[in-house]
């Protein structure tokens, strides 16, 4: 649990606005996220579930309304950007480790060059975050020497490092062999159970319905409806959502 | 039944090069015919360069012109030319003496131990001193020489290691550049690159060397071997921005998301992340442009400078080693070999190093 809580939402969306040249991908969204909260966020492909968490820590650039994170709007104050990203570790649907380090070097650099941390600390907190992903024996390979489930697990150890409040998943399963999805949903499991802000992008219902305090569907660039994770599944009003819960539990 | 599978035994050597090249008649004869022309060619050539050579100048020029062979004994009678070019004779060994310190200083920023930012400046910072103070001398008690006496391998030498120094961090802004989000700034990049890459090197160097002076006052104009330098730092950087803007366009986008999400800063994204992966892209079309840029050294003759090859041309020139030029020729592309070669087997050493990791 993360002790020094100040006052207010981890992250507060207000009638987010984004487009892509005349393409409108996310209309008037709002959401609010509690500290400590696990949100899941689903939807069919396309529908804007991953910009709106990349607009979280500004890979993109939204066109209206207001991001709040941790207290601090986000806008164009390069300041305030480079302050969120430090607390906000985000976790890709390609692992995007970097492939001319090695797992150890991975974890170790953002500590190092951005919080300013004495080597032999970030390399003791990278070794203490690659054990908890329980792959501590590959420190010393580099990441093409590792399976898709393992590398993912480093990225995550990788965001985990820099010790942030908030963790965004980006579909961390979705490039992994099936057999491997299980390594890495337990590891996000065991996080979920610490306290840790989470919010995910995941087809994975399972998932859902075990960790997530919330589950939020969106479609056409719309959150069309949230719910807790029981009420979600058994008794959606939408029929949207009805149909996309068929489609992905259906078979 | 149990069977026991056994891999096909490989073929010895001599039943491998019967199997490919003597597999049937008219194969074994095209074989033979091969071998006996590249034996011929071989002992022609030994038999010139070594057993019918002339390596003493005791018996002069004539004597050797009448050898059968080569007349290795216009090197031992020039190479000073040759090497140091119009370097006063009695001061040549500092001109000497500067070639090893810019070897040593190329060895040097070679080796990957070398490679943090305060050991490659010591290492180039005190190259370079070394070398200027070496050949312009006028202090220490160092004879003044001007540059418009340095030459030979020396120059050669010079030339080419600051036009890298120079030309290198050059093209990796000019690729930064060319890769703004701000359309003004790239666009202008752009104009540059390909302006500078559709100009002769030629003209580039003629107008470094001799109208620029007209346009420039003279505190700035400097001397005519710096402005040369520029003129081919500048071409060597529009043509290798363009190769490091390749290896960067091979570097996954997710990369730099990667870094950005770490909260790592615009400069920490490109020193850490982004070159690191961009040169590795780069590697054979960089070294590829080092090599090409070695031997555009021998351009500057166009502007009056020595280098090399014109030493060559001056130390057969004269009189009585005209008959001469192929031995000096040869001598001069034994030379370039061996750096050029040098430079091509380190690059292969780069790729081994550098690929490290991947499977």
């Amino acid at each position: 649990m993360n002790s020094t809580q100040s006052p207010g939402a981890a992250v507060r969306i207000e009638n987010l606005d984004k487009y892509y040249g005349s393409f409108h991908a996310l209309r008037k969204i709002n959401l609010s996220v509690e500290r400590g909260e696990r949100i899941v966020v689903c939807g069919p492909s396309g529908s804007g579930k991953s910009t709106m968490i990349r607009c979280i820590n500004r890979l993109e650039q939204h066109n209206g309304g207001r991001i709040t994170v941790l207290g601090t709007e986000l806008n164009d104050d390069v300041g305030n950007i480079d302050g969120i990203r430090r607390e906000v570790g985000m976790v890709f649907q390609h692992f995007n480790l970097f492939p001319h380090m090695t797992v150890l070097e991975n974890c170790m650099l953002a500590p190092m060059i951005v919080r300013k941390q004495p080597r032999a600390e970030a390399e003791a907190t990278a070794r203490r975050y690659l054990e908890k992903v329980r792959i501590p024996e590959q420190a010393m390979k580099f990441p093409g020497q590792l399976s898709g489930g393992q590398q993912q697990r480093v990225a995550i150890a990788r965001a985990l490092c820099m010790q942030p409040q908030i963790m965004l998943f980006d579909e961390p399963t979705s490039a992994l062999d099936p057999e491997m999805i299980a390594e890495v949903l337990d590891v996000m499991v065991t996080l979920a159970s610490e306290g840790m802000t989470m919010i995910c992008v995941t087809h994975e219902m399972g998932f859902a319905r075990r960790v997530a305090d919330r589950v939020i569907f969106m479609d056409g660039g719309e959150i069309v409806e949230e719910a807790p994770p029981e009420e979600f599944f058994t008794s959606s009003r939408n029929e949207r959502t009805r149909q996309f819960l068929s489609q992905v539990l259906g078979h | 039944m149990e069977m026991i599978v056994v891999a096909p035994s490989a073929p010895g050597r001599i039943e491998d090069l019967r199997r490919r090249f003597f597999a049937r008649p008219l194969q074994a004869l095209l074989s033979l015919v091969s071998l006996a022309t590249m034996v011929f060619l071989a002992w022609k050539l030994l038999n010139w360069a070594i057993f019918s050579a002339v390596f003493t100048t005791s018996g002069g020029p004539e004597a050797c012109q009448a050898a059968a062979g080569a007349c290795w004994s216009v090197i031992a009678a020039r190479w000073r030319i040759i090497l140091f070019g119009l370097y006063p004779f009695e001061e040549q060994w500092r001109s000497a003496l500067a070639c090893v310190a810019v070897v040593v200083m190329t060895v040097l920023s070679c080796i990957p131990a070398f490679w943090t930012g305060r050991r490659i400046a010591l290492v180039w910072g005190v190259g370079t001193a070394l070398y200027y103070v070496l050949m312009k001398g006028g202090m220490l008690g160092l004879a003044y020489v001007g540059e418009e006496a340095w030459g030979g391998l020396a120059l050669t030498l010079f030339i080419f290691v600051t036009t890298c120094l120079i030309g290198f961090p050059l093209a990796i802004c000019l690729a930064l550049l060319r890769r703004s989000e701000l359309p003004w700034i790239s666009h202008t990049t752009g104009l540059i690159i390909d302006g500078v890459r559709s100009l002769p090197l030629i003209s580039i160097l003629f107008t470094f060397a001799v109208v620029l002076p007209f346009a420039l006052p003279q505190w700035l104009a400097g001397d005519k071997l710096y402005r040369v330098i520029i003129g081919s730092a500048l071409f060597f950087s529009a043509y290798q921005a363009e190769i490091v803007r390749g290896g960067m366009q091979g570097v996954p986008k997710g990369q730099e998301e990667a870094a950005m999400a770490l909260g790592m800063s615009y400069w920490q994204r490109i020193g850490r992340i982004l070159l690191p992966q961009a040169m590795r892209n780069a590697l054979p079309a960089t070294i590829n442009q080092f090599v090409i840029s070695f031997k555009e050294t021998s351009l500057v003759v166009i502007v009056g400078f020595f280098e090399i090859l014109a030493s060559g041309n001056a130390a057969y020139g004269t009189g009585e080693w005209r008959f001469a030029y192929v031995e000096v020729y040869a001598f001069i592309a034994f030379i370039y070999f061996v750096f050029v070669f040098s430079l091509s087997r380190y690059g292969a050493f780069l790729e081994r190093r550098m690929s490290v990791g991947e499977r």
